[in-house]
């Protein structure tokens, strides 16, 4: 019995971590956005999930009363993922990015447009048994695809990287993540790598380093807390081969959110992000961000 | 089932529409009027001026806050480090460009737009620097303009004693001046004014008695009287 109820809380446990990444843009993400619709639980064999998470963010790019940006993004991301194995986990997310930027003359722009669509494999290279494992450590791998439409001036010349829904680059990405699980808690690590290319109007994002580190606490079978660390680090980006002096350095966010379970097939989540220690390079201050969603197992 | 799905949403985020809708906001459109050329300026110490060539490189154009416009003056009696291809902000405008003031005559010059964050803007800065390679209206011919902000060659009589003098010069100083606006340009929202900035070089002769003067005094006397007979009007 006590074995059994053991599992039941772990598997429903599991899905849980899944809301643990901070909101995220194309170009200044922070975290893993698909760990939302792959979890890092242990994949269950022919297991088809979707979900649909949104995510809202604030950036403020250059100098006050100068140059600077007021950037407000929103993002609804859908997802699919399927699992044929119990070690192996495929999955496609797709963002639609509605992104609103106030320059300093009080000119706007609405921009609407798809971002980049990111493939990602997960495997589980490492358990320390195969039920309800306490350790996992598994590989990531994936790439993001160019398919984010590219903004330009009126002259065609692209705008900066902060306006664009996407970098428009093939953007291999490369990590490792590792779960402990010791009911009711959960500890989950996780480090990601994002390489982008040259993108389709001749800009390049810089390589993109992110750490995950998230606690959870779960009282009860249907509710779950999680507290949790996200840094990222990046290198600068270039357009046409100038370096973009507001991009590059480092941020870490404190990270808090809440799971539920209304039903065994529904999963909600919604964290948010605060800024904790900013060093990003230029004039750019990153602000809150939240995320909420919907994960539905089919 | 669970393809459909999958496919369907996919699909849905491949199609969703791009759309764009930008708002312009605050914008100041800045012109340069040279003042109409006379076969010959005549002056108030009754020299007649007969130009054959006359050129200025203007470096940058500013917008000045109101409540910075003291401290803006008084950079004036700082020596200017301008040079050419400054960097621009929405404040200025950092596109150096040569005037031919013979074949500008009476002509108005497109410099740029400005777009400023809101506020009070009481005038505007002019800063006359020695212009690059890259300047607009640059050309071989003109590569004096590049170790110069001024160029004038021609020829000056006396109306009454006849007496002819060749007239060349060349001022590589930069030259900054300073129009104030006769009512301030107060942006609370988007909007678009344009701002006209006139060089009335036919002043520029005034007070300055050839017979006596030259070099350095004849210098001194044309950048006051430069400065001086720049206006700005908001049209």
């Amino acid at each position: 019995m006590g074995v059994k109820l053991w599992l039941l809380i772990t598997a429903l446990a599991l899905p849980l971590w899944s809301a643990s990444e901070a909101a995220a843009c194309g170009t200044c993400s922070v975290g893993d956005p698909t760990l939302t619709i792959v979890g890092f639980e242990q994949p269950s064999a022919k297991r088809v999930r979707t979900s649909a998470t949104a995510r809202h963010r604030n950036d403020r790019i250059g100098e006050e009363n100068v140059d600077q940006l007021l950037l407000s993004e929103q993002r609804l991301e859908l997802a699919g993922a399927y699992s044929p194995t119990d070690r192996w986990t495929l999955s496609l997310m797709m963002p639609l990015v509605h992104r609103y930027v106030t320059a300093v003359n009080l000119a706007e722009s609405d921009i609407w447009a798809p971002g980049d669509l990111e493939f990602r494999v997960r495997a589980v290279v490492y358990r320390d048994r195969s039920f309800a494992p306490r350790h996992l450590i598994g590989l990531i791998g994936g790439l993001e695809f160019p398919t984010s439409s590219i903004e330009r001036d009126t002259e065609g010349v692209p705008l900066p990287l902060e306006f664009q829904a996407g970098t428009g680059s093939w953007d291999p990405i490369v990590g490792a993540s590792y779960t402990m699980f010791s009911d009711p808690w959960s500890l989950y690590l996780s480090s990601v790598a994002i390489f982008p290319t040259q993108g389709t109007a001749d800009t390049k994002a810089g390589t993109s380093f992110r750490q995950t580190a998230l606690g959870q606490f779960q009282p009860w079978t249907f509710l779950a807390f999680q507290l949790g660390a996200e840094f990222r680090i990046d290198q600068p980006g270039f357009i046409a081969g100038v370096r973009d002096p507001n991009t590059g350095g480092h941020i870490t966010y404190g990270t808090f959110g809440i799971v539920a379970l209304p039903h065994d097939k529904i999963l909600l989540h919604i964290t948010v992000a605060v800024p904790l220690i900013q060093r990003l390079d230029g004039a750019h201050e990153e602000g809150l961000a939240i995320t909420g969603g919907l994960v539905y197992e089919i | 089932m669970r393809s459909e799905i999958l496919t369907g949403a996919i699909v849905l985020a491949l199609v969703f529409p791009h759309c764009v809708m930008v708002t312009d906001g605050i914008e100041v459109d800045v012109v340069y009027e040279a003042a109409a050329m006379p076969q010959a300026v005549l002056t108030d110490m009754g020299y007649r001026v007969k130009l054959d060539r006359a050129l200025i490189s203007l470096g940058r154009v500013e917008l000045l806050e109101c409540d910075n416009f003291v401290l803006q003056v008084w950079r004036l009696f700082v020596p200017g480090r301008a040079k050419a291809h400054e960097e621009s902000t929405p404040t200025s405008l950092g596109v150096p460009m040569i005037i031919d003031l013979m074949e500008s005559s009476g002509a108005v010059l497109f410099a740029g737009t400005l777009r400023p964050p809101p506020g009070r803007y009481c005038g505007i800065r002019v800063v006359s620097a020695p212009a690059d390679a890259d300047a607009i209206a640059s050309t071989p011919e003109r590569a004096d303009m590049l170790e110069s902000v001024l160029v004038l060659e021609g020829v000056v009589e006396h109306s009454e004693t006849g007496l002819e003098l060749p007239l060349r010069v060349r001022i590589a100083e930069v030259i900054e001046g300073d129009m104030p606006f006769d009512e301030p340009l107060v942006f609370d929202g988007p909007r678009s004014v344009t701002v006209s900035v006139r060089i009335n070089h036919i002043q520029w002769f005034d007070g300055i008695d050839f017979a006596v003067s030259a070099g350095a005094a004849v210098h001194q006397k044309l950048v006051e009287n430069m400065k001086s007979s720049l206006a700005a009007e908001r049209l």
